[in-house]
């Protein structure tokens, strides 16, 4: 896949379907809406970002903007800017 | 239907508190809606005339003037706390797990060396819902800024678990039942 942040967008989502164990309520999240607002538990966030350190293979840093993690599409921005994309690690 | 935890005992001032099952198929939507249904039940018993709590752009709950509150969820219950006359409330019901990983990501060193076991007594569970109902409390009362709530400080003392952040304090109230973790925040 030639667009890293699409790639790292379609690998979070993967994560997420691991994480709600199916992608019925992973389908109907955008790429950019509130995954707050969108009904993602702090539960699931706080397992996603653990996922996505073993999938991509970087740690949060402890100053990482709120923003950051708001959306699916920021989380992949984030990745991009790591250059985590296509790190051992993923699938 | 989830079994209702009890509330935690000695919380102060003494906080309105109703339940409503989550409908299947337990989505979002369908949370959503029992949170709305606790949140009316809570307001009504606790003497307010409006009933409805409408969202605020940010998707957090507005409360009446004079009777602040809090909405929590799991995908099987719902839960309104409404604590009338407070500054600002915070709940949250956790029955999801909290592997040692998220623990470790939502809890400083300190924190799980002095309120984990063996030292201390409360469960990753609870901390977590601990750090989300303080921020509840916190950001529904004009904290400046947003942040992210595990960056919240726990701390225990004289027998009450405290959060901060940036100088603000909250108490803090737990109680676990029937795989449940409840945690209920009041700032006076």
């Amino acid at each position: 896949m030639s667009d890293p942040r699409a790639e790292a967008r379609l690998r979070i989502r993967a994560l997420l379907v691991d994480i709600f164990g199916g992608d019925r309520f992973v389908s109907g999240v955008p790429d950019t809406a509130s995954l707050r607002e969108a009904g993602v538990p702090s539960t699931a966030l706080v397992s996603l970002l653990v996922a996505m350190e073993d999938a991509f293979g970087f740690e949060w840093d402890d100053e990482v903007r709120p923003e950051v993690l708001r959306t699916i599409d920021s989380l992949a921005g984030h990745v991009v800017e790591t250059g985590a994309v296509g790190t051992a690690g993923g699938r | 239907m989830a079994a209702e935890p009890r509330p935690p005992a000695g919380v102060a001032p003494e906080p309105v508190i109703e339940w409503h099952p989550v409908p299947w198929p337990h989505g979002p939507a369908q949370q959503s809606a029992a949170g709305r249904h606790a949140a009316a039940a809570a307001l009504s018993s606790a003497g307010s005339a409006e009933r409805t709590v409408p969202r605020d752009p940010h998707g957090r709950p507005c409360f009446p003037r004079g009777f602040p509150g809090s909405i929590s969820h799991t995908a099987h219950l719902a839960v309104a706390v409404v604590v009338p006359g407070a500054e600002a409330v915070g709940a949250d019901i956790e029955s999801a797990a909290v592997t040692a990983r998220m623990a470790a990501f939502v809890l400083g060193e300190r924190e799980r060396r002095t309120l984990l076991p063996p030292a201390g007594e409360y469960s990753p569970r609870e901390l977590f819902a601990a750090k989300e109902a303080a921020y509840k409390a916190m950001n529904g009362a004009g904290t400046p800024g947003e942040f992210l709530f595990w960056r919240i400080g726990l701390s225990r003392s004289g027998g009450t678990l405290t959060a901060s952040y940036r100088g603000v304090r909250v108490p803090l109230w737990i109680h676990s039942e029937a795989g449940h973790a409840f945690a209920v925040a009041i700032r006076r």
